[in-house]
Formats: structure tokens, sequence, C-alpha cells
């Protein structure tokens, strides 16, 4: 059978179609009964490989194998990552038709682009500055306090790592908006510091500002530390807690001094961990606008806020998706700019 | 398409990729779940009604008093679904717009927005005329609702409650009475004033501190000075949040030494915390009212009108009245708070005698495009 022979080529071009047909499905590329004929042909498709499979004799299932293993995954991703993209860069090169119109009209509008970076250039900047800034944060607090319960928890190591995360159970927004209490004009915090006559050290740290604790840049800096803290200790914990302890232990047979061990042996394996926390904080803390919203002030805004504002408030969802692109884009980059220049090959 | 590869070392940078479009698809739902939960709900039929309003705006059941909303199912045997999720006119347009601009009806049979938002879903189609030929008690309408300029036909919309934009001030934080928008702006309560993201009220307050008539604004250009004060102000530090409703926290925490708030609000604070005052600044404040109106496509309209006809009923008008503490559009209900509370019946910020009303200004209504302008330059204010 020559169909069995290239079956191969067959499996990549009915993974490729079949992820195309969800793509068209999900962005809404046809409308009315059109979308029973791709889903016609998406159900075909797949019953085909199947036949295939079934009939084709073992080298045909031999060939198919590795597009069939693809197939959830990549399937996945095409309903649930690629056509929201398609949309939401659809979206951004639209315009509306009206103020209060739902219809966009898609017109290559490259103006929402310019306009994203034009009005909004400051909350980008302030995003990236005060998500980096949060991640660095968290690395001095977190890998600490991961070294510690790994390598000097013992039996208390569970209990130790509960209490780190069981707060965290409690809403997210809930724990920000208790963050405004406790640093309020009048709160226990800011009492303590002026009967302590250590607001004019505190001021000169840029920490306070008139007086404030909260309404901050600072406020919104330690918003986004304390939010994502466990997102940068739990991966750490994990790289560190699975270096074997005889690796240390041989490090101190060779004469090395413990501050050498842990710069040469300890430190380097951990980095996957960093690495991971890293990621795994940046990224949602540079799109982040709770923390902005609730600790921060009109000044501090970050582009989380805005594209909530263009989004939820002002409808044009146009620009709110060529900033949603952009903050896409530039995180990416971003990334992939770290990965080059500090990323291990072990990512855990 | 990548080719699948068998070898394990090259499997890594696979993993990271797909951590990354992952989280990013993430991100897009986050982005698209607003949309979701607003299209949940399912309509009601026949006897029941759905009235969303805002917080904090109805007599509860409390303190041995029965609220309205169980007075009015008891009274009417109307199922009530009473609830309290409008809390910003822009976030609820944003919210209803994808459905009623797609002839889908949304799940309330009455809402209550802000007099010039339910000007634009009248303009829009959006709202169906109120069953008014069975509601009896619409001639206790006071008399300047009865065909106001955002509804010159009268037929669309009733009000819920009108009341006054002006300063609230925490007394304990700025150790003296404040009586001018001024004072807003005073250096000595630097990073301590609110502003409130309803623009009419905030923009109101500065316009008429420079002496410029809402009434009859029509153009950007004339508004554009008082923009440049509050962009300054935001600048300087001036100004510690911009918020809706949620003003209140602050103002009793005292993070905010003043701010624009809401008459009713303020006043149903004072009773607890005397130090919390409310004042209609010299220059002027503004006037407002929330309308109720009913989305396109609403088949609860006896439910609609029984409820109409209870709270214009001026007894029933007299009980949110002593609650709520904002100017009632139903005539007669001064004389019933009397009867309840009479030091209340003599409050002009809640009554507003002929010097209050003389500094009470209402906003004109501004041409779609001159909207969409101050929106814009507020936004670019606020910031967010």
């Amino acid at each position: 059978m020559t169909l069995a022979r290239r079956a191969d080529n067959l499996g990549l071009g009915a993974l490729a179609v079949s992820a195309l047909c969800l793509v068209a499905l999900g962005a809404g590329w046809f409308s009315g009964p059109l979308n029973a004929v791709v889903l016609l042909v998406l159900v075909c498709v797949l019953a085909g490989v199947v036949v295939l499979a079934v009939f084709g004799g073992p080298e045909a299932r031999h060939l198919l194998a590795p597009y069939g293993l693809m197939k959830p995954g990549l399937l996945w991703m095409a309903l649930f990552f690629l056509a929201p993209v398609w949309s939401l860069v659809r979206i951004s090169l639209s315009t509306k038709e009206s103020r209060f119109s739902v219809q966009y009209n898609f017109a290559w509008a490259w103006e929402n682009y310019s306009r994203a970076f034009s009005d909004f250039g400051g909350q980008f900047q302030r995003a990236f500055l005060y998500s980096f800034i949060a991640t660095i944060l968290t690395i001095v607090i977190g890998y600490p306090i991961a070294y510690v319960i790994a390598f000097r928890g013992g039996r208390y190591k569970n209990l130790l790592l509960g209490l780190v995360v069981i707060p965290f159970f409690t809403s997210y927004l809930i724990r920000t908006i208790a963050w405004s209490t406790i640093l309020a004009d009048q709160g226990p915090i800011v009492s303590l510091l002026s009967t302590l006559g250590l607001v004019d050290v505190f001021e000169w740290l840029r920490i306070m500002d008139n007086g404030k604790l909260i309404n901050t840049p600072a406020a919104v800096i330690g918003g986004l530390t304390y939010n994502f803290l466990p997102f940068m200790l739990l991966p750490i914990y994990v790289s560190l807690e699975k270096i074997d302890a005889n690796l240390v232990n041989a490090a101190n047979d060779l004469y090395s001094t413990p501050t050498a061990a842990f710069r040469k042996v300890v430190f380097p394996l951990s980095l996957p961990g960093v690495f991971a926390g890293t990621l795994l904080t940046f990224i949602p803390a540079a799109g982040d606008f709770v923390n902005a919203q609730f600790l921060g002030n009109p000044n501090t805004t970050m582009i989380g806020n805005s594209i909530q504002d263009q989004f939820l408030r002002q409808n044009n969802y146009p620009v709110a998706s060529a900033m949603s692109a952009v903050l896409m884009v530039s995180i990416t980059a971003l990334v992939l700019l770290y990965s080059r220049l500090f990323g291990t090959e072990e990512l855990v | 398409m990548n080719k699948p590869t068998n070898s394990g070392a090259r499997r890594n940078p696979w993993t990271r990729r797909e951590f990354l479009m992952r989280s990013g698809a993430l991100g897009v739902a986050g982005l698209s779940l607003p949309a979701l939960l607003a299209a949940c709900g399912g309509g009601g039929g026949g006897n029941a009604l759905v009235f969303d309003n805002w917080p904090l705006y109805i007599d509860p059941s409390e303190d041995g008093l029965v609220g309205s909303v169980e007075r009015f199912a008891q009274a009417s045997g109307v199922d009530l679904t009473y609830t309290e999720s409008y809390n910003d006119n822009d976030e609820y347009f944003a919210k209803i717009q994808p459905l009623l601009g797609n002839d889908k009806r949304i799940d309330p049979d009455l809402i209550a927005p802000t007099f010039w938002m339910a000007g634009r879903l009248i303009n829009l189609g959006w709202v169906d005329k109120l069953p008014l030929d069975k509601v009896p008690n619409k001639s206790n309408l006071e008399d300047n609702y009865v065909k106001p300029p955002w509804d010159p036909t009268g037929e669309y919309t009733m009000p819920w409650q009108a009341g006054t934009a002006g300063i609230a001030y925490n007394i304990d934080v700025t150790g003296r009475e404040l009586k001018s928008t001024a004072d807003l702006f005073d250096p000595a309560f630097k990073g301590k004033i609110g502003m409130l993201t309803e623009m009419r009220d905030t923009m109101g307050l500065i316009l008429m501190s420079q002496g410029i008539d809402i009434t009859t604004i029509s153009t950007f250009e004339e508004a554009a000075a008082a923009f440049d004060v509050l962009e300054k102000a935001k600048a300087d530090g001036q100004i510690r949040a911009f918020t809706g409703n949620d003003y209140i926290d602050d103002l009793v925490s005292g993070n905010y030494a003043a701010c624009v708030g809401w008459s009713g609000d303020v006043l149903q604070l004072g009773k607890d915390s005397p130090n919390i005052r409310f004042v209609v600044p010299e220059e002027g404040g503004t006037l407002w009212a929330d309308v109720m109106v009913m989305p396109k496509g609403t088949e609860n309209t006896d439910a609609v009108a029984k409820w109409l006809d209870f709270v214009y009923d001026p007894v029933e008008a007299a009980q949110i009245t002593t609650y709520v503490q904002y100017f009632s559009p139903v005539k007669g209900v001064q004389e019933e708070v009397a009867k309840l509370d009479p030091e209340l019946a003599e409050n002009p910020l809640v009554f507003p005698d002929a010097a209050t009303a003389s500094r009470l200004k209402s906003w004109a209504n501004l041409s779609d495009d001159v909207d969409a302008q101050f929106a814009d330059a507020f936004s670019a204010i606020t910031g967010a």
C-alpha cells in the first residue's frame, strides 16, 4: 500500500489540517453552517488517521506514532493558544465602527500599536521595572528560606514548607487588600515607625513618601514580592532538595571552605530552580494589575492596569489588544534573552 | 510544524517553550473571562423580577425593621432578586455592551445607571419604555424628573435616588472644617486627597471652582484648563487614588484627609463616625440622579410596574430615604420622613433648602464626540 508507506507525511498533514480546523473554529473564521463543515473535516481527518493506523500495518503505525503522540498537546494548543492569539492580533489591528459598536473591522490599523507605545510607554516601563525589582527581591528573600528548609529543615521540612504555602490559600485579592490595612497611615506599622523615629530614614530610603507607606512605588513592589514569593521559593527548594549532601562533603574533603562549597557546588546546582522561579515570578508580575491598583497611586500604574482599563472601562478592545500583544512579545523577548544569557540546559 | 525528535538531550528546550506558550494561553484566557461571566445567567419569566442596583442603596432588614425588598415581596408576591453588582457606570456598560449590542438580553429586568449613562442607553436603543400606564404612583414623581434632559419624552426612566457630589473629609486628619473645592488642592494635604473615577463628579467640582457653568458646557475646550489642574495635582502627588465607591474605607481609616464623595454615603457614615463630614463646596456641587431603566427585551414588565409603584409610594420611599439619606425623587417623602425621624427631615443635605439647592448644578448633555473627548482626557489622567 503506497498510502501506508507515506504514513509519516499523512500524519503530519493530518496534524496540520486538524490544528488549522481548530484555530478556525476557535477564532471564528467562518460563521453559521460553514463551522459545521469545518467540524466535519476535522472529524474526517482524525477518523482517517485512525483508520490508517488500524489497517495500515505495523510499519504505518510506527511512522504515525510520533504524530499521534503529539496530537493531544498540539491540538490543545491550537484551540487554546493559537486561536486566542489569532483573535487578539486581529482585533489589535482593527478599528471600531463607532464608539459603542461591538463590531471590529480588520483594517491593518497599526495606529493602535503606536498609541500603545505613545500613550502607555510609562506604564510599560514601570511594569518591567517593578516586576524586575520584585523578582530580585523574591530571590534575595526566597533563596535563604529555601536553603534553610532544604538543608536544615530535618524532620520539620514539610511543616516549614506548609507554613510558607498556607497563607496563600487565602484569596490573592484579600491578601493584597489586607496590606493596605496593615500599612495604612494610621495603622500599626506607620505608628511604630514614627514612635521609633525611623520615618526620616524610610523617607530617605524612598520606602516612605510624605509619611505614607501605602500608595507608594515601594508598596507596589512590596506587594508583588509578597504575592509571588512562593513561586520563587518552591522551585528553588525543589532543586536544592535534590542536591546530594555527599557532594558538599566531597567539596569539604577537598579543603573547600563552606563559602566556596556553596559558591562552586550548591549554587550552580540550584540554578535551574532560580531560573524557573524567575520565569514564574517575572511573567505574571509584569502583567499584574491588582497590586498597583490597591497599593499604588495614580503615578504608579502598570501596564496591566491600562489594559484592564481599556478593556473593561473604555471598551477600546483594539488598543487593549495591541497593548496585550506588545506585552506578550516583549516578555517573550526578555525571557529568550534571559535564557540565552543565564539559562541552564537542565530546566526543571 | 516541528518534527518530533526522540533524543532525550534535545527535549529540554521544548518543555521551556511549551511552558511559555501555556503561560500565554492562560493570560489570554484571563482576559476573556469577564466576557464569559457576563454571558452567564438565564432569564426569568412570569412573576419574577431581577433588579441590579448600586451597593448599599436600599434599606436592609436590620434592627427590627423589615427592609424594602422583603416588604415588597410580601405585599406583591413578586419573586424579587435584588443584586448589588452595579459598581461603576463605565464598568457596567462594558459588561452589558457585548450582549445588548448583539441583540441579546441581559439578566436584570431593571438597572439603575446614572442619568448620563441612561441617556446613552436610550440613544443606543438598548432600553425599553417603562410600563408607566400600570404605575398609578407615577403621579408622585417630582416635577423636574418628569421630562428630564436625558429622557426628553419621560418614557424610559424613573429616578431611583438623586444626590450630590461634594467634599467629604475626615476632620481628625484635616484639623479644620473645609468649605471649598480649592481645599482639595491645599499642599498641606499632599498625598491625602481622593478623587472619584466618576468623571462628571470629579471634573464637575473642579470646573465649578473655575467658574465654568456645567449646565451649559458643550465643548472640550471649555474644560481643558480644569483637566490641566487635575493633571498637575496628579503629577505633584497631591492625589492619592482615583476610586469608585471604595473611597469610604480610606476616608474612615484616615488615609484620606478629604475626597470627592457622594452625599448619602457620607451621611450614612456620619451616624457612626462623627469625624466624617460632608460639605457642598461654596463654588458648587454636582447634582445627579441614578435612574431605573428596563434593558431591552425584558419580559417581566408587570413585575417591574409593581416595583415602580411600590417605591413611588411616599410611605415606602420614606423608609428607603431614612436609610440611604439621598435626595428622594418622590413627592411627599419629606412629610413621611418627618414622622420617622424629624431631625433628618430638616437636614438640607437630604432635603435641600433654597440656599443649598442654588449651589447644585447638573451636567449638560454632552454630544457623543465631546463625551468621548472628556472620557479620553480623564482616563489619560487617572492613568489606569
